[in-house]
């Protein structure tokens, strides 16, 4: 009985990411749109086009692995919503969220990329390929800011579960984002490179590379891209409302504290041009690395 | 006749027996080979157990052969993976015509390093040290390319880490009077402060260079790619290990024990950090797979001596759990690139591509090794880079944890290279004509890659051993089991239980697999890699579209700053220092009978000149 609730509340908890995904990434076209001074898809025009690429029959493949790509992602996407407590009392949200490990979840979020560029790969789209170098490379430049801002955070509390950093928000009253100004600021630069919005765009970089890993997917294949981006971005979201911003209580303060987190890439984005890819590694390895540092040295200092 | 004894004389029997059957052509020769790794091995796994003893005694030194739990752990390795590669090697040399040889380096190697894991005493470590050396210094010039400079550049290194040895078991024994380890590592806390420091010093040179640690590294990677890949799965996958079993023992049993204990330590963590990411970034920039995966191997090994230059029980644990993992996956990805050399002639990616619907099996091997290597989850490399995290953490070496996340990150781009760069992208017409590796080349790597699946799996299997290595090695007294600290209970009390997740991952991913495939999978048809819409042009049947020249570059022009430093153009310049040094040397031998009677005419003149100072007459 209790296995079903718990399947019945992991299925929820994945419909929410979903929904709340998917709406985002409306809004933000919307947004795009209107900087751009054009009318914009409705907000809702996402999920008119996540239908219709289900309801597409799929005619040709090109392989195994091109067929399991889009399911590597999709895992990631839904195991690691199930580690990141999405309110701060669980409830109905809870999942395996009580071993939530950083380090387990810094690893895992890789599976799906990596599944993903393989299926890509077997495509024999050069574009795909081009792509995929691009994203890792670009990943190697986030990743070390961000870490230096897992890693201080580690320090400072003395924990690696998300939970326990919820838990001492909670007591100490106080956000981490103000507790460990470094390691926010570290963590929000390394944002802009994991949301791949503008000027960080170079691995669907959609004039040179026409959409690059994505492009020969079409139908449900692009259907399962799509809600695993949707549902990833929601995650991304979460787990830094979690460990930055004390959590949400209910579903509503969950929903305001993303969408203003979320706005930081977008808006970043709208109005910035398209990195070179060592010009985006480089980025990332200029001032994100440096605050990355100072928190590091403000948690061994505190 | 005792069962140790045996087993090293069936090894050394069957070498020689080899040996000479290399002419014979057909079966009975493999038969041979098999049998004389295949009997000993078993004869091991049944009837020697931790703790049996052989005593002997030989011109005045006495001999002890015994296997303590730590050894024990390591056979396992060496083993384990010798068998697997002896099977594939079988397939794989069998149209070479100095099979011979081959077979003959190959049996000494296994036997030697079975040798080294007995020794109790400094001798025969030495003596088995150096039967390793020669014969894996045999096979990387066994194909005869570049001798001069991969087989010099091995032989030398190796040269110099075995003087370093045995100049450190020469000052033993004259402190000791003793060859065994036992008594050394009893008398060493009472060694005068020089001693202490030079003695685990000289011995780290010695094992460094086995195990690849920067600065001593720059022969692996041409030793690595030149020897014939059926040896350097276990050249990579074992050999490389003895240098860590011997750096294990002097970090834990000798430097532990001395007052400058603590930076000695820190030196060889970050001289293990810096092989990581410098092993890391020189296999990115690599077109050969061999080559990649000699640096590849480099790197790993790095992580293998931070866990063991930290030396707290965590990192021990992790160090040596990525051992006995590092041996499984590069061992199989070693085996996948003979495997691919056997069928399609070369390793290059530039040349090779879109492999994967010919060789599925090696695919498949080699995605699961690749998935170990870069420590994703659910596979057993991520038990061990999470224990080596965490150590570092609480032994509080926050930069390091830094560099070492930095360098696995960045491995990820060597290993899609790996798998794109072969198995897919473009199916060109030049390899339609490509087939599977033969069965006895395939099984060996699957059940490898299906091994780094059940460690990770149930790491308990290999987590046992180690505990019984680490209870020797003197950490016992402070806590009971080890892998209780990481896989079930860590330092700050979360848990993480894995199996859940496993299924989990695997739930998930079937229902979407199912959910793509179901209605869809009769009506879909296959299209070649030709029928694909680039900007919305339909490629020609001749156009090229391969992707693989300048894989990395963009992010190889970010790095360049740090890949300026070359360790080579150090040691070169010093070579060069001393060729001048001989130079002016041959100068003063001019070969002219004049020249040196003018110098002893000099010479005595500085003698005259001097007398008083020097004599005080």
């Amino acid at each position: 009985m209790e296995l079903i609730l718990n399947i019945l509340g992991a299925i929820a908890t994945v419909i929410l990411a979903f929904v709340v995904g998917m709406t985002y990434g409306g809004i933000v076209r919307k947004i795009t749109a209107r900087v751009q001074n054009r009318k914009g898809p409705p907000w809702y025009q996402n999920f008119i086009d996540a239908y219709k690429l289900y309801s597409k029959s799929t005619a040709i493949h090109h392989g195994w692995m091109h067929r399991m790509g889009p399911a590597f992602l999709m895992v990631t996407s839904v195991v690691t919503l199930m580690f990141i407590p999405v309110l701060n009392d669980g409830g109905w949200f809870e999942n395996l969220t009580f071993k939530g490990d950083l380090i387990f979840l810094l690893y895992l979020m890789v599976l799906g990329a990596l599944g993903m560029a393989l299926g890509a790969g077997q495509t024999g789209n050069p574009n795909s390929a081009i792509g995929v170098t691009r994203g890792l490379s670009q990943m190697v430049g986030f990743e070390i800011p961000w870490v230096m801002a897992l890693v201080a955070l580690m320090i400072q509390y003395k924990t690696t579960s998300i939970t326990g950093l919820m838990e001492v928000q909670q007591e100490s009253g106080t956000w981490l984002m103000f507790s460990s100004p470094f390691a926010f600021i570290a963590a929000v630069l390394a944002m802009l490179g994991m949301f791949r919005y503008s000027p960080f765009d170079i691995v669907g970089a959609p004039s040179e590379l026409a959409s690059g890993p994505v492009s020969e997917n079409g139908g449900k294949y692009l259907f399962t891209m799509m809600s695993s981006g949707s549902i990833y971005a929601f995650v991304k979201l979460t787990l830094y409302v979690d460990l930055f911003m004390g959590g949400a209580d209910n579903l509503i303060i969950l929903v305001v504290k993303t969408f203003t987190l979320y706005m930081i890439p977008v808006l970043y984005g709208i109005v910035s041009p398209r990195y070179r890819t060592e010009q985006a590694v480089k980025f990332f390895w200029g001032w994100p690395l440096f605050f990355g540092l100072l928190a590091i040295l403000y948690a061994v200092i505190f | 006749m005792n069962t140790i004894v045996l087993i090293f004389v069936i090894f050394l029997g069957g070498a020689i027996l080899t040996f000479f059957a290399g002419r014979w052509k057909g079966i009975l020769k493999e038969i041979l080979f098999l049998a004389s790794i295949v009997v000993p091995v078993v004869l091991f796994f049944t009837s020697v157990k931790a703790g049996d003893t052989f005593d002997f005694t030989l011109v005045g030194f006495e001999f002890q052969w015994a296997m303590s739990p730590l050894g024990y752990m390591f056979a396992l390795i060496v083993t384990g993976l010798g068998l697997m590669a002896a099977m594939y090697a079988v397939a794989a040399m069998r149209e070479t015509k100095n099979s011979g040889l081959f077979y003959f380096n190959f049996i000494l190697s296994i036997m030697s390093m079975l040798g080294i894991l007995f020794s109790r005493d400094l001798v025969s470590f030495f003596i088995f040290w150096e039967i390793m050396t020669w014969s894996s210094y045999l096979m990387v010039v066994y194909q005869g390319k570049d001798v001069q400079k991969v087989g010099i550049k091995y032989f030398v290194f190796s040269a110099v880490g075995a003087y370093a040895m045995l100049m450190a078991i020469v000052t033993i024994y004259s402190l000791t009077g003793s060859m065994m380890i036992d008594n050394l590592v009893k008398a060493f806390p009472g060694f005068d402060s020089n001693m202490q420091l030079m003695i685990p010093l000289l011995l780290l040179v010695g094992f460094g260079v086995k195990s690849a640690m920067m600065p001593l590294h720059v022969w692996a990677p041409g030793a690595y790619s030149h020897s014939p890949m059926a040896f350097t799965s276990v050249f990579s996958g074992a050999l490389s290990k003895m240098g860590v079993y011997g750096m294990v023992i002097v970090m834990a049993s000798l430097v532990a024990h001395i007052p400058e204990g603590h930076w000695f330590r820190e030196v060889i963590a970050w001289l293990g950090g810096i092989t990581a990411v410098g092993g890391t970034l020189w296999a990115i920039a690599q077109d050969d797979a061999k080559k990649l995966l000699a640096y590849s191997s480099v790197a790993q090994l790095g992580y293998i001596i931070v866990g063991v230059g930290i030396g707290t029980p965590l990192a021990m644990l992790a160090a040596l759990f990525m051992a006995v993992m590092h041996g499984l996956f590069k061992g199989t990805l070693f085996m996948a690139v003979g495997a691919i050399e056997k069928q399609t002639g070369t390793t290059n990616f530039t040349e090779v591509t879109g492999l994967i619907r010919k060789m599925p099996w090696t695919f498949l091997a080699s995605l699961m090794s690749i998935i170990a290597l870069a420590g994703i989850p659910p596979l057993g490399g991520f038990i061990g880079k999470w224990m080596l995290y965490e150590s570092l953490i609480g032994s509080d070496h926050y930069l390091l944890v830094i560099v070492i996340f930095f360098s696995s990150t960045a491995a990820f781009l060597y290993c899609y290279k790996f798998l794109f760069g072969f198995f897919l992208g473009q199916e060109e017409e030049e390899w339609s004509h490509v087939k599977e590796a033969p069965a006895l080349m395939v099984i060996p790597m699957v059940i490898m890659a299906a091994g780094t699946f059940i460690l990770g799996t149930f790491p308990g299997l290999i987590m046992k051993p180690i505990n019984a290595g680490m209870e020797q090695l003197g950490f016992a007294a402070t806590q009971g089991k080890y892998w209780e600290m990481s896989m079930l209970f860590n330092e700050w009390g979360d848990q993480v239980v894995l199996k859940p997740i496993l299924y989990a991952i695997i739930a998930v991913f079937a229902f979407f697999l199912v959910f793509l495939l179901i209605k869809n999978n009769k009506k879909t048809r296959y299209v070649s890699t030709k029928d694909i819409s680039t900007s919305g042009e339909v490629p020609k049947e001749h156009e090229n579209l391969t992707f693989s020249q300048n894989f990395f570059q963009p992010f190889l022009r970010t790095v360049t700053p740090l890949m300026k430093r070359k360790i080579d153009t150090y040691y070169n310049g010093f070579g060069k220092g001393v060729e001048a040094l001989f130079d002016f040397t041959r100068r003063i031998y001019t070969g002219n009978g004049q020249t040196y009677a003018l110098f002893v005419i000099i010479f005595v003149v500085i003698l005259l000149l001097l007398k008083s100072t020097l004599f005080g007459l």
